[in-house]
């Protein structure tokens, strides 16, 4: 077992490394001189060739790829994301704003797709094939193939234009908060109804349950010992999948509702070449995924020992 | 002329082969026997580099052994053969490697050899019998005249008739093409008439190395002597003495 | 599934030929005649500039199918190329590239295509680029599952002992195979690349005005939401029928391959 953890953490950091390599490279190979990108943020106007030299060399720019990459990275494990090229300032406080805008946009999203899959499911696995198991794929389908964007902007039309029920854009009160958690959660619901859906459709067609039903056991337990497990693996694949979408979800939610969180802070980082902020957001959710992911891979093995076997 | 030397094939804490040596000159004949387990077929697998060895070495003519390209006869003809494509294709398949065309006139031959009438190889694998199988692949064995020829348990498949006549064409174009053929079988009776020597394999050692009459009429351990008295009590092998 | 068949050829039609249906001239643009309501004339409308919505629709199914289809083809290539690379070439090669798709997975796709079209500046080659690198790791993880299921068959054994190159093994015994499954995820990723070009169109940094991209136009009309909220809904609806058809036909060539595989 400490082998095996120790082996996924290793591959995690290789990961890791690999992603922040990547991410450097690209940003390296950007068009256009970065020093010149930091001089212009900076002063907002014409700057002399000095102050550019200057500029490349607090940025730690001029000692070509690997004593720049060194110069980022060494920090970064050491937990210092740098500070924004544009203004100088920190970026971890900027980043951990954003993110108490977009981990409950996330989360609430998350809610609002288990609410509306986890019944939706139930009731339609109830009779397969039958009305309501129809509607319910027909809308997992058509739920999956919506953009995130355009749904937004068609409840924003509903709710707030032609009703003005709820408040669209920014995120003042709590109730700022509702149609962008709908937009996203509905679009989580529609891959969770379809995984579970599957998943207890599959799991009721295991060969062993027919012979626990003939020998008298309850349909209760035969759904809390026997069924219940069958769907946990699916569900927890999905759930590692339903992490990545909602991170890319929140982005796409909060440009269309201008609420502030990661998603805007990305976008506005990126258009103003801020790159220690756009590097920011890359690793932040390069960890997280990769974390999220060893624990999915840890939880699975737990409840299917034959996956362990089949690796060693 | 084939030798191994010395190769012990380890998987994680077991060991399948032990120390396994043993050589096989041109135009000869050499039998593996043993039961199933035994390590025929990793035996097979390290000598054509499939499987790794962790110690000793196989070489042919004092090169790597790959460098021959040895052929192989294997024990499920049907899986041998890529079911999306033609016999004839997959039975070529070692001439296209060495970038050379089919002499038809060898081709001819060796189909009439093998008994493989014409319209066959253009059939696909799940469309012929299994002997008809097992023939074509002897035929892609053979097709790039190979010095060495590997038999994984050639007649397993085959029924009893079929067994008999494939045991027959297989002896009869050695002798004619005089490739070294190493044939791993659990049919001592086929061993025995067929082969020059046999080599008994046991628990991943070789128990008993011995010309194949010798060894009939009177094996030098106990192990050999269950093996034979079992074939003898089959009727598998008839008593030579 | 016949309706599903016959909703894709209409959408491949229109990608097409969609360019001579046009009426109008989709970049045309007519301010006297700005955002004038679906008539005789302007079926369904002009937008901000008074361009045609139906004709830029119309183009802009080159754009999206097009640049979807494109890139979806591409990391088909590349993604099968990976896979093929690691099932054959032994244990180190496996865990390089296992290693270097686990790190491209590592980002949610979207987020990684933003950061490389914004970082690379805005326009085509960017976006064909950002979203083929974040696209070819799901055929490169079937191709390398299904290879490696593949090297032990006996007709694989024979063609390496044959002394057949490692391309020609590929060619005549690994693709045959991978083809079905391939053939499903390129379904899966052709609409997703509708998605993400769409997507970026819509933050900006995905094909450039005035070309008529369903992302880009759905970006015009979001600020005109409040007086002509119709013109919202066109680019929108061409997306999501689009992806739609797309994602049916793959749910249909799936089920069709899981039924011929238990024949």
């Amino acid at each position: 077992m400490i082998k095996l953890v120790a082996s996924l953490v290793l591959r995690a950091s290789v990961v890791l490394t690999g992603t922040a390599l990547a991410t450097f490279a690209l940003l390296w190979n950007a068009p256009g001189d970065p020093a010149l990108a930091i001089a212009l943020a900076r002063y907002n106007a014409v700057v002399p060739v000095e102050v550019i030299d200057q500029v490349r060399a607090e940025a730690g720019l001029d000692g070509g790829f690997w004593s720049a990459f060194s110069g980022w990275i060494t920090p970064l494990i050491l937990g210092d994301l740098g500070q924004s090229s544009v203004t100088g300032r920190d970026v971890w406080p900027e980043l951990v704003t954003a993110m108490s805008y977009t981990f409950p946009l996330a989360l609430a999203g998350l809610l609002v797709g288990i609410a509306i899959s986890v019944p939706l499911a139930l009731l339609a696995t109830q009779r397969p094939g039958g009305w309501l198991d129809r509607c319910a794929v027909a809308l997992a389908s058509i739920g999956a193939a919506i953009p995130a964007y355009w749904l937004g902007l068609l409840l924003i039309l509903l709710f707030a234009v032609q009703l003005g029920w709820l408040p669209a854009m920014g995120a003042r009160t709590p109730a700022h908060m509702l149609l962008p958690a709908l937009t996203l959660g509905l679009g989580v619901a529609a891959s969770l109804t379809r995984i579970l859906r599957s998943g207890i459709l599959e799991a009721r067609g295991q060969h062993f349950l027919p012979a626990f039903r003939r020998r008298g056991v309850a349909a209760s337990d035969i759904s809390r010992h026997h069924v219940a497990p069958h769907v946990a693996v699916p569900v927890v694949t999905v759930f590692g999948l339903e992490l990545a979408f909602l991170l890319e979800g929140a982005v796409m939610v909060e440009v269309i509702f201008s609420r502030p969180g990661l998603g805007s802070f990305l976008v506005s980082a990126i258009e103003a070449r801020d790159f220690p902020k756009v590097q920011a957001v890359v690793i932040l959710s390069a960890v997280l995924f990769v974390t999220i992911n060893l624990l999915i891979d840890l939880l699975y093995r737990a409840l299917d020992p034959r996956i362990g076997e089949r690796d060693a | 002329m084939l030798s191994v030397d010395n190769i012990s094939v380890r998987r994680g804490a077991t060991v399948t082969l032990h120390d396994v040596s043993f050589g096989l000159a041109a135009g000869r004949t050499l039998a593996v026997v043993g039961e199933s387990g035994a390590g025929k077929s990793t035996l097979i697998g390290a000598i054509l580099g499939l499987v790794p060895c962790s110690s000793g070495q196989v070489t042919w003519d004092k090169t790597p052994v790959a460098r021959c390209r040895p052929a192989l006869v294997m024990q499920e003809p049907r899986s041998a053969f890529n079911p999306r494509l033609s016999l004839y294709h997959s039975a070529m398949e070692p001439l296209v490697a060495q970038r050379t065309v089919p002499d038809p006139e060898r081709l001819n031959m060796l189909c009439q050899g093998l008994e493989i009438p014409p319209n066959l190889l253009s059939r696909r694998p799940t469309e012929v019998s299994i002997g008809q199988a097992q023939r074509v692949g002897i035929l892609r064995a053979l097709i790039a005249a190979p010095p060495l020829v590997l038999f994984d348990e050639p007649l397993s498949a085959l029924d009893a008739v079929t067994q008999k006549y494939t045991a027959r064409l297989i002896a009869e174009l050695q002798h004619e093409a005089g490739f070294a053929a190493l044939i791993v079988t659990h049919d001592l009776g086929y061993a025995a008439a067929f082969a020059d020597e046999i080599a008994v394999l046991r628990a991943g050692r070789v128990e008993e190395y011995a010309a194949s009459r010798a060894f009939v009429e009177a094996p030098r351990t106990d192990y050999g002597r269950t093996l034979r008295d079992a074939a003898f009590a089959l009727g598998a092998l008839e008593r030579v003495a | 599934m016949r309706s599903v068949i016959v909703l894709v050829t209409v959408f491949v039609l229109l990608a097409l030929v969609g360019p001579w249906l046009a009426p109008h001239d989709p970049t045309q643009i007519n301010i006297p005649n700005r955002l004038s309501p679906p008539n005789a004339e302007w079926l369904l409308g002009t937008d901000a500039l008074g361009r045609d919505i139906l004709s830029r629709l119309l183009h802009g199914a080159r754009w999206s199918l097009g640049l979807a289809f494109l890139i979806s083809v591409i990391g088909l290539a590349i993604g099968t190329v990976i896979g093929l690379v690691a099932a054959q070439g032994g244990k180190i090669a496996d865990w390089i590239v296992m290693r270097t798709t686990d790190t491209f997975l590592a980002f949610p796709d979207l987020v990684a295509a933003v950061v490389i079209a914004g970082v690379l500046g805005a326009g085509t080659g960017s976006l064909i680029f950002a979203l083929t690198i974040t696209g070819w790791m799901r055929y490169a993880r079937v191709a390398r599952g299904i290879g490696l299921s593949l090297l032990n068959r006996g007709y694989v054994v024979q063609a390496r002992l044959a002394g057949l190159s490692p391309v020609a093994i590929a060619r005549w015994h690994y693709l045959p195979s991978l083809l079905p499954s391939l053939t499903v995820v390129w379904t899966g990723m052709f609409a997703r690349a509708i998605l993400s070009i769409s997507a970026l169109g819509f933050l900006g940094f995905g094909v450039q005005p005035p070309m008529p991209e369903w992302g880009t136009m759905l970006l015009d009309a979001r600020i005109h939401m409040r007086s002509t909220p119709l013109q919202m809904i066109w680019p929108g609806l061409a997306v999501v029928t689009c992806v739609l058809a797309i994602n049916l036909t793959g749910d249909a060539l799936r089920d069709s391959l899981a039924e011929a595989d238990q024949r």
